[in-house]
């Protein structure tokens, strides 16, 4: 009679079943993902445009994936504490992700590299985007791009913008290539500060993102989009740069989305697979849009992005980055 | 201003004080958090940002115009009685209310402190209110360059400082100085002497610099004494006579709380200025053009009218570019503008043709706020005043772990605590040895500010240093600034003249 139970069984059932048991944990620890809440760190201050924002998402976001979020905001140096903080001290397990800006926040990467490799993390998920334009304000003398390209024949024209780094920046050094333009640019250090440049004749004109520029209302006119305009009247009808000079400039935009350490998404791809299904799942529900309203958002601008999306913007910004650092930087 | 212009104020006032209820309560809530170093109204709108919204229209407005007023003038309270600036607008009031308090006067000190908000805020409110058209173009024209100067108006009383001991003032005011350089340049970013220390990208945090170059250090100081106030001036019972006094020298000067209100409200309209710097600038003015300037920094009134008065000039100040132009003028009105924006009003010059009871409706809540303020508060500078007579032993502990607390507060970094103890130490040791730490707070509050103007001078001119005199008014200015430079020493020499001449 043949033993019911040989050497090669007995080990390879073992095998099995130690495959199997380590195997259980993650098994149930996916089934049951998230089985707290996501800690969500934010680059930026509390109260401010991406606070808002990141509130009107996850308030939809949390009824889909069954948990809360908890945000912790580390402003400074134009979102580089935030992410080394993220980077340098969140466990990577995805219950911590970052809620940043793939514009300026990424820039910031091409002019000064941060102490991680910035293919550490991606984003997963954009919330929105909001495309820079150039404006003027009402009682400029210059009231059509026209006139700019007319006054930067006889001087070099002021113009103002949030920080050197920006997508904003970025669309005036393109178009000041494709016209023969040299621009000066004026880091007026935040959105009012430019807005009010614009305004108060501090410089001839500003760029900068355009929830900003439609906040000011009557105060300025718009003059050109780096992206598409697809608020129209809001931005004075203003064209897009690609249409009214004939270029292939990617969108400059500031652009927020969820990121995530690449290290949890390789070792948990199943939490992944949960955060990316629902947050896609979100933008089907119709309260997202009356959240994202009643935070002061361009309904126009709650357009959602995944993985490949957000990785080519981010690797079209940090190109640019590299392409106009010497401008940018000072370097 | 035309009858109907006129009716539409009537009404406002009439139906802006029918809303007592949120005001009066929104005013102690206002004291609370203009008191507590780190919070400001700016953070406490953000906080109960859910209830704002909330709200309807015009008791929104309402709530966030009387909690801004309250906490403006809350902020000087500390500042009087423990030498606590709790916001950077505060941080020129200490310099003469904290001797007053040390000398037993606290309670008046507080009541001159009062009457100079109440007054100057309510006089730059109806000011802004009449000459909105006019003060919405003082920023069309106070450029980078212009701003320079006034920087400079400011950054001179270190000068005035240094006078009593030249050498260590001028030390102090340099320090100040390179503190304030530390951070990322405003052009193009680049990290300076931050030690690789992230927390220090964006220039050292003003609140725990504030609250340890003052109270830390100062506690420090007092843990050495009993009590706050100097044995030779024991306090007093409680008695409403020091209250009266305090409000009998206050409008005696009514002359200087013009004065300086107006100065608060001509720097509150520029975007960007700020309280900070029309304390120190109104102080300077003050200083500069008064009979004893010695007597400033030793708990002179007017030293301490001059900047509340000033900083409440810029409270309503910082509306009109709100307004009139859709720029807001601070911290405060910028969030004003995003909760407004929530109940669709859209601001700009279109505001006073379609909704003129909102741009109205806001000046009339500010002024009805600083009367029911002033009815409300003045009698509370009697029990106020009692905290300068708690035992040392229980209100050194006390500062330190209040304004530690204070300097976490608006970035919640641990690394901003220890800052403020950082800074503390150092103004303990520029104490002990005679160097005087509001020298060291004028280069750290202002220096990174004049520098910003300048850099912003440079990059538009292509770095042509001739930029400082391109412009007429700050050519103007640039005399005004030497003028206050130079007709005080004159005005010195020949009062000293004028004392010898008996002598002989």
């Amino acid at each position: 009679m043949k033993p019911m139970i040989t050497r090669r069984t007995l080990l390879g059932t073992g095998a099995a079943a130690t495959a199997l048991t380590l195997a259980t944990p993650g098994i149930l620890r996916a089934n049951t993902y998230p089985e707290r809440n996501i800690n969500v760190y934010v680059p930026t201050a509390e109260g401010g445009g991406a606070d808002r924002n990141f509130r009107a998402f996850s308030s939809v976001w949390k009824e889909k994936l069954g948990t809360d979020f908890e945000p912790g905001f580390y402003p400074g140096a134009s979102g580089r504490v935030g992410y080394e903080i993220y980077m340098g001290k969140a466990e990577p397990d995805a219950y911590n992700l970052i809620f940043g800006n793939m514009g300026p926040e990424v820039l910031n990467w091409a002019m000064q590299a941060p102490s991680f490799d910035v293919n550490d993390y991606f984003y997963f998920g954009q919330v929105d985007k909001d495309p820079c334009c150039l404006f003027v304000g009402a009682e400029s003398p210059l009231q059509t791009m026209d006139d700019i390209i007319a006054a930067a024949k006889t001087r070099r024209l002021n113009v103002g913008t949030s920080r050197m780094a920006h997508p904003a920046s970025i669309g005036l050094l393109a178009l000041g290539d494709k016209l023969g333009i040299d621009f000066n640019l004026i880091p007026l250090q935040g959105g009012k500060s430019t807005v009010a440049g614009a305004v108060t004749g501090e410089v001839d004109f500003s760029v900068l993102t355009s929830g900003s520029v439609i906040a000011a209302g009557d105060s300025v006119k718009t003059l050109l989009v780096f992206g598409d305009n697809i608020v129209g009247e809001a931005l004075d009808n203003a064209p897009s740069i690609n249409d009214a000079y004939d270029m292939d400039l990617p969108e400059m935009l500031s652009a927020r989305a969820f990121g995530i350490h690449k290290k949890a998404a390789d070792d948990y791809p199943d939490r992944l697979e949960v955060l990316t299904s629902t947050f896609r799942e979100t933008f089907d529900d119709p309260a997202l849009m009356e959240a994202y309203v009643a935070n002061k958002g361009t309904p126009e601008y709650l357009q959602y992005a995944g993985i490949e999306e957000c990785e080519a913007f981010k690797q079209s910004m940090l190109e640019l980055g590299a392409r106009y650092r010497s401008l940018l930087s000072g370097a | 201003m035309d009858s109907s212009t006129a009716s539409i104020l009537t009404e406002v006032f009439f139906e802006t004080l029918g809303y007592w209820y949120i005001i009066v309560p929104t005013i102690f809530l206002g004291l609370i958090v203009g008191g507590i170093p780190g919070f400001s109204a700016a953070n406490t709108i953000i906080i109960l940002m859910p209830l704002t919204l909330a709200l309807d229209l015009q008791s929104g407005l309402v709530f966030m115009i009387s909690l801004y007023c309250a906490a403006r003038m809350g902020a000087g309270i500390p500042a009087i009685l423990v030498n606590i600036p709790g916001t950077a607008g505060a941080a020129a009031t200490p310099l003469d209310g904290y001797p007053m308090s040390k000398q037993g006067k606290g309670q008046q000190a507080l009541a001159i402190s009062f009457v100079a908000s109440c007054i100057g805020g309510l006089l730059t409110t109806v000011i802004a209110l009449a000459a909105m058209p006019i003060l919405a173009r003082v920023g069309f024209y106070m450029h980078s360059v212009e701003m320079i100067v006034v920087m400079l108006f400011g950054i001179s009383l270190i000068a005035s400082i240094a006078a009593q001991d030249m050498v260590k003032g001028l030390i102090a005011g340099f320090l100040g100085l390179m503190i304030g350089s530390i951070g990322t340049d405003v052009v193009y970013a680049t990290p300076r002497g931050t030690f690789g220390f992230l927390e220090l990208y964006d220039g050292v945090p003003l609140i725990p610099a504030l609250v340890g170059l003052f109270a830390v250090s100062e506690a420090f100081v007092i843990i050495e004494k009993r009590v706050i106030v100097n044995h030779d001036n024991e306090p007093k019972a409680p008695n409403w006579t020091d209250t009266f006094d305090g409000v009998r020298i206050a409008l005696k000067r009514w002359v200087h709380i013009v004065w300086t209100s107006i100065i608060g409200l001509v720097i509150g309209v520029i975007p960007g200025a700020g309280a900070s710097i029309a304390s120190f600038v109104a102080y300077q003015q003050s200083r500069s053009f008064s009979k004893t300037p010695e007597r400033y920094g030793t708990g002179h009134p007017e030293g301490l009218i001059a900047p509340e008065a000033a900083n409440n000039g810029v409270t309503s100040g910082t509306l009109v570019p709100l307004l009139v132009l859709g720029i807001p003028g601070g911290a405060t009105a910028a969030i004003m503008l995003v909760v407004m924006q929530f109940h669709g009003v859209s601001f700009g010059p279109s505001l006073f043709e379609n909704q003129p009871k909102v741009g109205y409706g806001m000046f009339m809540a500010m002024a009805v706020s600083y009367v029911i303020m002033f009815l409300t508060i003045l009698p509370l500078s009697r029990y106020m005043s009692h905290v300068t007579t708690i035992p040392t032993i229980y209100l050194a502990p006390m500062i330190i772990s209040f304004t530690l607390v204070g300097g976490f507060v608006p970035r919640e970094y641990m690394f901003d605590m220890y800052l403020a103890l950082a800074f503390g130490v150092l103004g303990y040791i520029a104490r002990r040895t005679g160097y005087h730490v509001a020298a060291i707070l004028i280069g750290v509050i202002l220096g990174p500010l004049l520098e910003k103007y300048f850099l912003w001078s440079l990059k538009k001119s292509d770095g042509d240093i001739m930029v400082l005199f391109s412009s007429t008014l700050g050519n103007i200015l640039w005399v005004a600034f030497a003028m206050s430079i130079i007709l005080p020493l004159v005005f010195g020499m020949r009062r000293k003249r004028k004392l010898e001449v008996p002598a002989e």
